[in-house]
């Protein structure tokens, strides 16, 4: 079940693309841990040395704009991001990331009110991003995305519903 | 030319709004209008105020931003931001009484609302007469396409661990991203791909040798109006240029259609563009969607479905067609449908091989918005670094150094796309400092530019000719860019880093506005190439 994620965040701005995540040179990438080491390599070279596993992403919005590469989803996910919160995702990065399993929070107000470097808590049993001064209400994902992103990803969904 | 009378002013802002739409209709910097406007005293063309009470009791009322907009006739996010605007952040405790008019089942359905293409697809792929805005369907694509990414899609099927795909022949497969392939990886997933399609009796594969995918698609007929794709490819909404709904989706989510046939897609709201007026001289349905692009940002059709009217685009061809639904991509767009005519009737003869029903809009289908553009006095226009929606016209981009120019792509490497800039490259040659690539969208079209002599005008004004395929668009191979170099391309993206270094940068126009640029070595506007 999920139910509660901790972790820093790292604060982007607009429009963050998905070749600005996943560059189109590693595409034949099909390792997953491999995928890992160019997450957002384009926005800073250094970013996936950077990264600590449960750290989460602030972006604004149209996050994941572009291209259908779901590496943009899965080297996030793999490179320890837990969630990534955003004004408002593009429609195919929010699929895939869903589909990978990755924990996804669309929030307009977030992005004003949250700091980079700062520790949060996302309660999604209660829909709310707890920091030390504040809560943030954020709205319920739909009874489908979040079946899918309960079991992990749609591969494990899928193979839950097809042993039934 | 002629100061345009006060009375006209008055006229063209209640119609334009802002200076600088009233200056492109009149061909003139904004400035130049904003300097008319003072002198006859116009005062500048100003948002309807909405006061902090009518905004809070909207609020209070609805608790919802689409709702309380309605209200207003202005959109959710135009609410939203008069709500922060007054600092209106939480939803209301208790809601008033109008809120308990919820939408019954069925609502949307009834004589006096219409639907939508989406709407109307969607429900017949499920066996409905209509479904709801926001419902979620479970439906089974026509056409399920995967490019060289099938290598993923591929791994995550077995992971599924289902042994046949649910239906070879609705599969397709074209290999155009690294063909012929650029690194021993790619070549592993190309050979992996062969062996499955053989293993799974997938007969319609296309190997290196054929093109683009989406053009591949089009041209072989895997396509039809009204019917429903979906490809591990963000442009897969260019089948719309037939009147088909069509969009894209990841790898992991291709494998679980493959095993299962099935995808769930919510009913998307649909925005209803209406674009009339004649193509000016040097002026492309690229420029008309790249402007159109700048108007709604990249987000501006964000989940949504886009029907295009008017008679520019009846007037179209279906490559131009093309352009407009693979561009819609890059506002966003999940479907980008041009309604199904004689154009696209004359255009399948001869490659549909199976009968189709086209779909069009009721007369009343509500839309959430609907937007109007003429485009007969519209200019050569040029995405710059790093947005698809950063548009400007030729004049205010034109003189910028290129080191490199390339035509072609899904977007623009068709025949009329290699024919006008054959057109403008014939007996001159691409600037020293400057190289010029083009990559034909397919071996058909290949072939076809060779009979009329146009692969012979390229070779001879310098230019590299590519093999069909995607290679130097998203910076796999074939032509990437250095640090500090610039690229004026025909094809959809001009991300940060997208065609190689995160230094370079990618600006985007039509062909003509390319073989200008390769010519004279810096962004040129074609039309002082055309009127001679």
């Amino acid at each position: 079940m999920l139910k509660e994620i901790k972790g820093r965040v790292w604060k982007l701005g607009d429009n963050i693309d998905t070749d600005v995540i996943y560059p189109g040179k590693c595409l034949p990438i099909l390792d997953p841990q491999e995928m890992a080491k160019h997450a957002l390599e384009g926005y800073d070279k250094d970013f996936p040395d950077k990264i600590q596993k449960g750290d989460i992403i602030l972006g604004g919005s149209n996050f994941g704009c572009g291209s259908s590469r779901e590496q943009a989803a899965t080297s996030l996910k793999f490179a320890g991001i837990s969630c990534v919160i955003a004004k408002s995702f593009s429609r195919i990065f929010f699929r895939n990331a869903i589909n990978q399993g990755l924990a996804l929070v669309q929030s307009k107000e977030a992005y004003d009110l949250l700091k980079e470097g700062e520790i949060i808590t996302v309660d999604y049993v209660k829909g709310e991003i707890v920091t030390q001064n504040t809560k943030i209400p954020f709205p319920p994902l739909p009874e489908i995305v979040m079946g899918i992103l309960e079991d992990g990803g749609l591969i494990e969904h899928l193979k839950k519903s097809l042993r039934k | 030319m002629r100061i345009p009378k006060k009375e006209e002013l008055l006229k063209l802002q209640a119609q334009y709004k802002t200076d600088k739409k009233i200056g492109q209709v009149l061909g003139v910097p904004a400035y130049l209008v904003a300097y008319w406007r003072r002198k006859k005293k116009i005062p500048k063309h100003s948002l309807p105020k909405y006061s902090f009470e009518r905004v809070k009791e909207l609020w209070e009322t609805y608790g919802d931003d689409r709702k309380a907009g309605n209200e207003l006739s202005i959109s959710k996010a135009a609410f939203y931001k008069w709500r922060r605007k007054y600092n209106l952040l939480e939803k209301p405790k208790v809601l008033k009484l109008a809120q308990l008019e919820f939408t019954l089942p069925g609502a949307g359905r009834g004589k006096n609302r219409g639907l939508t293409i989406a709407q109307k697809g969607l429900a017949l792929k499920i066996g409905k007469s209509g479904v709801q805005v926001g419902e979620i369907v479970y439906v089974e694509p026509d056409l399920a396409m995967s490019h060289d990414n099938a290598g993923l899609v591929i791994k995550q099927f077995r992971e599924i661990g289902v042994t046949k795909v649910w239906n070879p022949d609705k599969i397709v497969i074209p290999l155009d991203h690294r063909a012929p392939a650029e690194s021993e990886r790619t070549a592993e997933a190309h050979r992996s791909i062969r062996l499955f399609v053989k293993e799974q009796g997938i007969k319609n594969f296309y190997d290196i040798k054929e093109g683009v995918c989406h053009q591949v698609v089009i041209e072989k007929g895997h396509i039809l109006p009204g019917e429903l794709a979906v490809g591990t490819d963000s442009h897969t909404t260019s089948y719309g240029c037939l009147g088909a709904l069509s969009t894209g989706i990841g790898a992991t989510e291709m494998a679980a259609v493959w095993a299962t046939g099935k995808i769930w897609l919510r009913v998307p709201e649909s925005l209803k563009l209406t674009i009339n007026g004649r193509l000016p001289l040097g002026v492309y349905a690229k420029d008309a969607i790249l402007y159109i692009i700048g108007e709604l940002t990249v987000e501006g059709a964000n989940y949504k479905s886009v029907e295009f009217y008017g008679d520019t685009v009846e007037n179209m061809s279906i490559s131009e067609r093309f352009t407009l639904a693979n561009l819609s991509m890059e506002m966003g767009g999940k479907f980008a449908i041009v309604p199904f005519d004689n154009v696209t009737k004359k255009y399948l003869k001869g490659r549909a091989k199976r009968s189709y029903q086209p779909i069009y809009a009721d007369e009343n289908a509500i839309y959430e918005n609907e937007y109007e553009y003429n485009i007969s006095r519209l200019e050569p226009q040029v995405a710059c670094p790093h947005n698809v929606d950063n548009v400007k016209s030729i004049d205010e981009v034109k003189g910028i150094k290129i080191d490199q120019v390339l035509l072609g792509s899904c977007t623009n490497g068709r025949i009329d796309d290699l024919e006008i800039a054959a057109r403008l490259l014939k007996g001159k040659k691409v600037h020293p400092d400057t190289r010029m690539l083009v990559l034909p969208g397919s071996k058909s079209i290949y072939l076809e530019a060779l009979k009329r002599g146009m692969i012979k005008t390229f070779l001879e004004a310098n230019c590299v000719v590519l093999n069909p395929g995607c290679g130097p668009c998203l910076g796999a191979h074939e032509g990437l860019l250095a640090k500090g170099e610039r690229c004026l391309a025909t094809t959809n993206r001009n991300f940060k880093g997208r065609m190689g270094s995160p230094e370079s940068e990618v600006y985007l126009a039509s062909p003509a506005t390319a073989a200008a640029t390769a010519i004279r070595g810096e962004i040129s506007d074609p039309r002082d190439f055309l009127k001679k």
